[in-house]
């Protein structure tokens, strides 16, 4: 059965993929597809130390998956005299070009913009010969980082999970801040988080099922119930658990003021984390932004909410969409402790001062 | 396994496509149909190279097909643009091996799905302003200058190869190799190498390399020594032996098979032909394997071939496709003549309905000389020797000259039913006259009973039972008693009706150099008419 497995931060989706590879019967031909050139590495990396060879387990991007097992093998069924040369990545053939010259630019390298597309529409050229092709090749399929991928991607995605691959897809939705295709106009209402609603769709059309794998082993317990806290409970999401066994002294949630900002990042590294480069410039602090945070672990964060995340904190409306990721990530880098920059009052949160009282048991009451 | 052979322009083959048995094929034809030629092309798509040596760096001008570049100049005079000649191999596979069918695709001259790999000579974009500049030269020579040319090995998936894919075995056994200085030649060192696993092959590398460096510490070091004194006042530092450590002293090379305690090299031409067709049988598993087999005969004895051929049919069949060319009728016959491949031009013929039967029974009479009836194009088959001798009195009485001279072959049965020798001429094609004593029977009713196998091209003729059962009772009649001892030479107290069934062929023999005017039986006077 296909099945898309539903990760929270700090779940360790990678590890559960170089797992099952390790667990996987001999002679079982395995294709995990990596979105990031990072994590292709990472997971190349991981499944090799973990002993499994190339023979059984190949690691590709997604990028070159579509190219090579898609595109190539049957191009000229849908283009005829046509070969691949290559990928271009950053050029744009305009939205007004048609045909083949909306795939392919003058020298056959296939535009990455429309690259899911023409996979698409070669597989359906082919008449099912580009998916007996993939049947006859490998077993299963995983795909990691499944939330990023979008628009026409999903059309393949739904072209493999018809097939006899065993395909097995690891994301987690609030942490989608990436995209495959930003201007993919297909799919549209499942963009990023809304990727949820997808496979919500797969499931009731019994092509997958969905499983959620609630368990951080990064995060404490009231850093996780905060994480869940930012998105609606009417979405879905189980409520994560936190297995992480790590203690500190300085735990728990925090509001700083601005004024001991500098302080509170000095004395506990806190990793400094804000929405864009355009918040909190008045602060002459490390900051990095949530995108570009994603994926690392740190004992503490600090984080200069924006004026939404500030109204959440303080009672208000949910944050929605992109911002609610944002905070997600955010929040969830953290191992210990979360604090936020204001001079307001946060719920459930301890104010911190210069000489600090260690909470014994700190989080919400 | 090889499901279709294509190629275009390269070498004889100019438009040449063949699909060979999943087993067996063996390769016939005349001298220069290209036996060779289509084990080298297949070679060559399977491994990119040729005698191990890639493809690019022994590209050749003759590699093109001759009226390839004859055409092309011709054209080239009237258009400069015409483009240049160029050579495709394909090797097209049935396999549901996943390694297989990463090479699938449609990458090829048929847009046929399927895995495959396939080997491209063409022009080199990067030389186009020299190949321009060599053509636009008045004083160039008729060839294809290959320089500006590159050959690409590539699967059907449009990707290129670099190295021989894993799940593809590739053996090639020639007898006809000379004894090279190495004591193996490329071919039977692939084979050796194939045995072992990449860690067992790292493991014996070491463990050569150490002893080597034992050599140099142990046994070296007394000459060392010697060597050390001395060569100070020679050189400011000290000089030393060692064992060569380089790639050219791998173990490979200083490794060879031996038979019975003698090493290969020593061993005769035969025999070594006898080790190599046992090394490709027992290599390690791939799924698909082509065994190429150049001339199995050559250099062996009719027992030792014999068991050779054992071997080879022990070889053929489960993930082993094996390509033997010949010129041994023994060979096909023993291999099956339902697995023939008969060169000629660009169409080679393959038999594939032959009777079952047919196949045995030629098995059986392995020393028929079945490959004369395949290579003649036109042929007269006859009962026996003096029925040979007859036609061709008869023939070059109505031609003044020997049917040979004419490209027929004149093919004594010699026990071989015509059932059987039509059956394999009418999958074959062939022109056919047979000629055949009616031994009693009613012309008609033999006629009719290979009826099957007959056609405009394919006639049979048989005697009138009323002018006797055989040839030499037709002869009489036909010339008279007295003008046929005269004939004979025979003294006048001879009878030439009981003298010649006893002296068949002294008979027949005396008739093709008698100076006397012959006349022939009608049915041997219509078979040479046939070929008026």
């Amino acid at each position: 059965m296909n099945r898309v497995i539903l990760a929270v931060a700090g779940g360790r989706k990678t590890q559960s993929i170089v797992e099952d590879c390790r667990s996987c019967p001999e002679g079982r031909r395995i294709l995990v597809l990596g979105y990031t050139t990072a994590s292709q590495h990472e997971l190349l990396t991981r499944i090799r130390a973990a002993g499994v060879h190339g023979h059984q387990v190949e690691v590709m991007g997604w990028f070159a998956f579509l190219l090579q097992h898609l595109v190539r093998p049957y191009l000229p069924l849908l283009y005829e005299g046509r070969r691949l040369t290559g990928l271009n990545f950053e050029g744009d053939p305009g939205r007004y070009a048609t045909g083949i010259e909306r795939f392919l630019d003058t020298d056959d390298r296939a535009y990455m913009l429309h690259l899911a597309k023409l996979a698409h529409d070669v597989a359906a050229a082919s008449n099912g010969a580009a998916i007996d092709r993939l049947e006859h090749i490998y077993d299963e399929i995983y795909i990691d980082e499944v939330q990023d991928l979008g628009g026409w991607d999903l059309e393949i995605i739904q072209l493999l999970l018809k097939t006899k691959l065993r395909i097995t897809m690891v994301g987690d939705m609030r942490q989608a801040l990436l995209s495959t295709n930003i201007k993919d106009p297909k799919n549209k209402p499942y963009r990023k988080e809304k990727i949820f609603n997808w496979f919500q769709l797969m499931e009731q059309r019994k092509l997958l099922s969905i499983e959620q794998a609630p368990t951080t082993y990064r995060s404490s317990q009231p850093i996780a119930t905060l994480s869940d806290s930012i998105f609606d409970p009417s979405l879905g999401y189980a409520p994560t658990i936190s297995a992480s066994t790590e203690t500190h002294e300085h735990a728990g949630l925090f509001t700083v003021r601005e004024a001991d900002a500098i302080e509170y990042a000095q004395r506990h590294e806190a990793l400094c984390l804000r929405h864009s480069r355009a918040v909190a410039k008045h602060l002459d602090l490390p900051f990095m932004t949530f995108g570009v945070a994603k994926g690392r672990t740190v004992d503490h964060v600090l984080i200069y909410p924006t004026a939404k995340a500030l109204q959440f904190l303080t009672g208000g409306a949910r944050l929605e969409g992109q911002a609610a990721c944002a905070l997600y990530v955010g929040v969830t880098r953290a191992k210990h402790s979360v604090a936020f920059i204001t001079d307001q009052q946060l719920l459930n949160t301890t104010a911190w001062t210069r000489a600090p009282i260690l909470p014994k048991a700190p989080g919400p009451s | 396994m090889i499901t279709k052979v294509v190629i275009q322009g390269y070498r004889k083959f100019r438009s040449f496509s063949v699909a060979p048995d999943a087993a067996t094929n063996i390769i016939v034809g005349d001298n220069e149909t290209g036996k060779s030629t289509l084990l080298e092309a297949i070679t060559l798509a399977l491994s990119g190279r040729i005698d191990g040596r890639w493809a690019n760096e022994e590209l050749n001008p003759y590699w093109f097909n001759a009226e390839d570049v004859r055409d092309y100049l011709a054209a080239y005079a009237k258009d400069p643009q015409t483009p240049a000649p160029s050579i495709r191999i394909e090797l097209y596979f049935d396999s549901e091996d996943p390694d297989v069918q990463r090479m699938r695709g449609v990458h090829n001259s048929l847009r046929l799905d399927c895995p495959g790999t396939k080997l491209e000579v063409v022009r080199n974009p990067d030389y186009d302003e020299e190949f321009t500049a060599y053509m636009a030269d008045p004083d160039r020579l008729g060839v294809m200058p290959t320089e500006y040319f590159e050959a690409m090995w590539k699967d059907f998936n449009d990707t290129p190869l670099r190295r021989r894919p894993a799940a593809l075995g590739l053996s090639m056994i020639d007898s006809r190799t000379i004894r090279s200085k190495a004591g193996v030649d490329y071919h039977t060192r692939e084979i050796l190498s194939s045995f072992l696993e990449p860690k067992e092959r790292a493991a014996i590398s070491v463990a050569h390399r150490k002893s080597r460096h034992e050599m140099t510490t142990s046994s070296l070091g007394g000459l060392n020594e010697k060597v050390r004194d001395g060569s100070e006042d020679l050189h400011d530092a000290p000089l030393s032996l060692t064992m060569d450590q380089s790639a050219r002293a791998s173990w490979e090379a200083g490794v060879v098979p031996q038979v019975d305690n003698i090493p290969f090299a020593m061993a005769g031409q035969g025999q070594q032909a006898s080790i190599k067709v046992a090394l490709a049988m027992k290599r390690r598993a791939e799924s698909a394997r082509t065994v190429l087999i150049e001339e199995p005969e050559t250099h062996l004895a009719y027992s030792r071939l014999h068991k050779l051929i054992d071997r080879v049919e022990t070889l053929a069949g489960k993930n082993q496709q094996l390509f033997v060319t010949t010129h041994s009728s023994f060979v096909l016959n023993r291999l099956g003549l339902d697995k023939l491949i008969c060169l000629r031009g660009d169409t080679p013929a393959r038999i594939t309905d032959l009777d079952d039967g047919t196949v045995a029974y030629f098995k059986h009479l392995s020393g028929y000389d079945t490959l004369r009836l395949v290579l003649a194009t036109r042929l007269v088959l006859v009962e026996g020797p003096s029925d040979e001798m007859v036609f061709k009195r008869g023939y070059f009485d109505r031609f003044n000259k020997y049917p040979e001279a004419d490209g027929i072959d004149v093919i004594s049965m010699n026990g071989i039913t015509f059932k059987r020798a039509l059956e394999l001429c009418t999958r074959l094609d062939r022109d056919v006259v047979a000629l055949q004593d009616n031994d009693g029977t009613d012309a008609a009713n033999i006629v009719e009973e290979l009826k099957e196998y007959l056609s405009v091209n394919r006639k049979m003729f048989v005697g009138d039972p009323a002018l006797g059962k055989t040839l030499e009772p037709q002869l009489v009649k036909a010339n008279g008693v007295d003008h046929m001892r005269t004939v004979l030479g025979l003294r006048p107290q001879d009878n030439p009706d009981t003298w010649m069934p006893n002296h068949k062929t002294e008979g027949a023999l005396r008739i093709l150099e008698s100076e006397q005017t012959v006349v022939m039986p009608d049915y041997v006077k219509q078979a040479v008419e046939h070929f008026a």
